[in-house]
């Protein structure tokens, strides 16, 4: 019996119609977010309070894409003898990211560790004007930061880490020394238990 | 190479309206057969090449000028765009030629984790080529395993970076910052995995009935032509130019792992040559990179970076860094007059020098071996245009 | 006589912002079929690129619209015009990890004149944008473009140079701006997916109409900004520089 013309075409349709009812079955991208690892440079976060307007991230920026606005602002003298304070305001922090070319020298040289990557890069617009993202959509993205991964072993010990250390060694050697001290003569000694905490953080 | 004459009749030839004349056909800027957007122009006779001129400078963005108003460390990054199958070896040519001019000594630990990331580069970019060459001459399949191997490589190289492509982690006197932790194994891992997958593109490529046929003895690359032409990189070594940077004149880690370091070479000097010897030359790095991280893993604990003066001004004078990148010879001529940005940075980018060989190499051949000799030739077009 | 003002006076009267229209020359009656493909004095690029619409486009019903649109936004076939870095993320998007033929992407189309989506990926240099330009004409309507990367999108990190075209929305309209320098693969998909909404959610009639709000968000520059008179050299002296100002005088 020759074959019924056609049979092929239907029996792929059907094949079409079955696997349209399912599920799909991929786990990728707009279904799942993919893993990014901490270090993916997406987008750009502000932590506004740590800005302190020195402009350093505007000007080492490659292609000069972020702009900042300030004033200054006059601080009332606290007692009527001091000088009255004067401190930058910030107006108005934007980065551009149509221009932005993601090499991470602002948050590199941000001296207050006012800017983190984010890896998020769901922000496609269909107007450019929309992707200069300006100080309360940069907040925005601050939630998404991830903590840091941990360091190899053998890599130097971060520069943070090594300045607490110091101080917390300086501070244990002062209680020791005042320990040794407390203990020849009844003398009053400084709490050990601050040098402890700060090894411990 | 298959002649057919066809008559067409006695004093044909001399009859203009049956005679043939040349016909110019433009290839590009913008054709499926070429990557990227360079233009060649071709003068044919029948299915023959006449002669041949490649068109540059559609891609032009002129970096070098760009250069001369960037600081240091802002040029590291656009140093990386010109190439962009090398990022990281770009990167490196500049800070090298910047350390060279500070005189400054790079910890160990950054020396060896620069070599391991430029070799990596190498494998992410020779496997870009392995596969489009092949989808170039009509196979669709390499491009997808070809691909495979550089996601792996890409995320891990993510992670140490943050960056898949423009990786922005040179800076001058070493690295940008340290590895995270548990890195080193999943590279090993990811080495290991793209090794084992390599085997599949030896097979499915090398040993294509089809893809030999269309590529051995087409497009031959005489040695006189590579010197006189300047040209580099696997191309060179296809044809028996035995000159390879990373041995003869070594830099960073290279110089202890000449007993790894094995130089692809070639006599035959056609594309099927050159796609062996970048074949050869992207198991040679894997083993390269293998071989670092054992390095690696037995160096004492130490910094990856050298502080920086707050504003780094390089001396005035100049100075010629030239590096081996996965496409060839890769030079950077700097001078400086004492300010924190070059005085003038001139790239000799190998792309450049390899695309001028095919005015020597098109004439005489058919059109339909221009796709392979033009694929074969390995070229990032932001690399000739700089 | 007096028959013609009075019914001037009365089609204004009840379509406030129509009599704009009649100064122009083509007065478009309320509600009617949008008038395409005319050249308008005021949009000197219109005459040169006709934006048609077929009849099925204009006077469906909104429910065939709907479908229409339906189709329109998983069947993009794409041309891929690839330049620079984001080329190869544009490829890394195609291939078998991320894999946007899944979302309906075809990056087989043989050539502009098959295609309905532009994805320009990579540096536009001032010698390419002609081709861009040309290219992106012979698309067939509807077309849509999406601008991969910062350079594309504004010059990115090529912005201050002498070479490079400040954005590819300079010379032709974008739909989507995709941010990155380069972006990766996911946030190609993003781009599309979020091409697919606007797809979606729009009216061709309104697209291609000629007014304030339909019109592309991109400014359009005149065909001659593009045929620029060659720059005489300087052994060429001010005869080129005086043979070239009358005729650039005369694109004007």
């Amino acid at each position: 019996m020759a074959p019924l013309p056609g049979r092929g075409l239907a029996k792929g349709l059907a094949v079409t119609l079955r696997t349209m009812t399912r599920r799909s079955v991929t786990a990728q991208y707009p279904d799942v977010q993919p893993e990014l690892p901490p270090r993916s440079r997406g987008v750009i976060g502000l932590l506004e309070e740590n800005c302190t307007v020195c402009m350093l991230c505007a000007r080492e920026c490659p292609d000069w894409c972020i702009y900042i606005d300030s004033h200054k602002e006059t601080l009332p003298a606290a007692d009527p003898g001091a000088r009255a304070r004067t401190r930058n305001v910030l107006d108005r922090f934007a980065i551009d990211f149509s221009l932005c070319m993601y090499c991470g020298i602002c948050i590199e040289v941000c001296p207050f560790d006012a800017l983190f990557w984010s890896p998020e890069f769901e922000y496609a617009e269909t107007d450019i004007h929309e992707l200069t993202h300006e100080r309360d959509r940069l907040r925005e993205w601050m939630w998404t930061v991830p903590a840091p991964p941990a360091l190899d072993p053998a890599a130097e010990e971060p520069k943070e880490v090594a300045a607490a250390r110091k101080t917390a060694d300086k501070q244990a050697a002062a209680a020791a020394a005042a320990r040794e001290a407390a203990a020849a003569p009844a003398a009053v000694s400084p709490s050990p238990d601050s040098a402890e905490e700060q090894q411990d953080s | 190479m298959r002649e057919t004459t066809v008559g067409i009749g006695s004093g044909a030839e001399n009859v203009t309206e049956l005679g043939t004349s040349d016909m110019v056909l433009n290839i590009g800027p913008q054709h499926p057969s070429t990557h990227g957007v360079l233009r060649l122009k071709l003068v044919l006779d029948g299915e023959r090449i006449v002669s041949a001129e490649p068109v540059v400078g559609y891609m032009h963005r002129g970096a070098e000028k760009l250069f001369e108003a960037r600081d240091y460390r802002q040029i590291v990054m656009l140093a990386n765009r010109h190439d962009w199958l090398s990022a990281f070896s770009n990167e490196l040519g500049v800070v090298l030629a910047v350390e060279r001019m500070l005189g400054m000594e790079v910890p160990e630990r950054a020396v060896w984790l620069r070599t391991l990331l430029a070799e990596l580069n190498r494998v992410l970019n020779h496997l870009m080529f392995l596969g489009s060459y092949p989808l170039e001459l009509g196979g669709i399949t390499p491009v997808f395993y070809a691909f495979e191997g550089r996601e792996t490589l890409q995320h891990v190289l993510e992670e140490a970076s943050g960056g898949r492509m423009h990786y922005m982690f040179n800076r001058v006197g070493g690295l940008k910052e340290d590895l995270p932790a548990g890195w080193t194994g999943r590279v090993r891992a990811a080495v290991a995995q793209v090794r084992a997958q390599m085997g599949r593109i030896d097979d499915l490529v090398l040993g294509n009935e089809i893809f030999r046929g269309r590529t051995a003895g087409v497009g031959v690359l005489a040695p006189e032509l590579v010197h006189a032409y300047g040209v580099s990189g696997p191309i060179a070594r296809a044809s028996g130019v035995d000159f390879d940077l990373r041995r003869d004149e070594p830099y960073l880690a290279y110089g202890e792992l000449g007993d790894v370091l094995r130089v692809a070479v070639r006599e035959e000097g056609d594309c099927l040559a050159r796609f062996e010897c970048l074949l050869e030359q992207t198991h040679v790095s894997l083993d390269l990179a293998d071989a670092c991280l054992d390095r690696i893993a037995g160096l004492a604990p130490g910094p990856v970076n050298l502080r920086l003066p707050k504003v780094l001004k390089a001396p005035e004078g100049h100075t010629y860094a030239w590096t081996e990148n996965p496409l060839g010879v890769n030079g950077y001529y700097l001078v400086s007059r004492g300010d924190k940005t070059p005085w003038r940075l001139k790239l000799r980018s190998a792309s450049y020098n390899n695309i001028q060989a095919l005015t020597e190499l098109l004439p005489g051949t058919l059109v339909a071996d221009m796709v392979a000799i033009l694929g074969s030739m390995f070229f990032v077009v932001g690399d000739i245009d700089k | 006589m007096d028959v013609t003002p009075v019914r001037t006076s009365g089609t204004s009267g009840t379509s406030g912002g129509h009599s704009a229209g009649h100064g122009h020359g083509h007065g478009a009656p309320a509600g009617g079929p949008v008038p395409l493909g005319i050249p308008d004095p005021a949009r000197p690029g219109a005459a040169v690129e006709q934006r048609r619409l077929g009849p099925l486009a204009r006077l469906a019903p909104d429910p065939v619209k709907v479908v229409l649109n339906w189709g329109r936004r998983y069947s993009l076939w794409c041309f891929n015009f690839g330049l620079a870095c984001c080329a190869i993320e544009f490829i890394a998007a195609s291939m078998a990890k991320h894999d946007f033929i899944r979302m309906g992407v075809i990056p087989f189309a043989p050539g502009p004149r098959q295609a309905d989506l532009m994805i320009v990926s990579g540096t536009v240099t001032d010698k390419m944008a002609p081709a861009v330009k040309r290219l992106y004409e012979q698309m067939p309507e509807p077309k849509y473009v999406i601008s991969f990367g910062a350079c594309s999108n504004s010059g990115g990190p090529y912005w201050d140079s002498y070479a490079v075209t400040k954005g590819v929305d300079q010379i032709i309209p974008v739909d989507v701006y995709v941010p990155g320098c380069p972006p990766r693969p996911e946030a190609l998909l993003q781009g599309i997916l979020k091409l697919q909404e606007k797809i979606a959610g729009e009216s061709l009639a309104e697209r291609y109409a000629d007014g304030p709000d339909a019109a592309p968000a991109a400014p359009r520059v005149p065909d001659a900004a593009l045929r620029r008179p060659l720059v005489g050299g300087p052994g060429s002296g001010p005869a080129a520089g005086a043979s070239g100002a009358p005729r650039s005088g005369a694109d004007r």
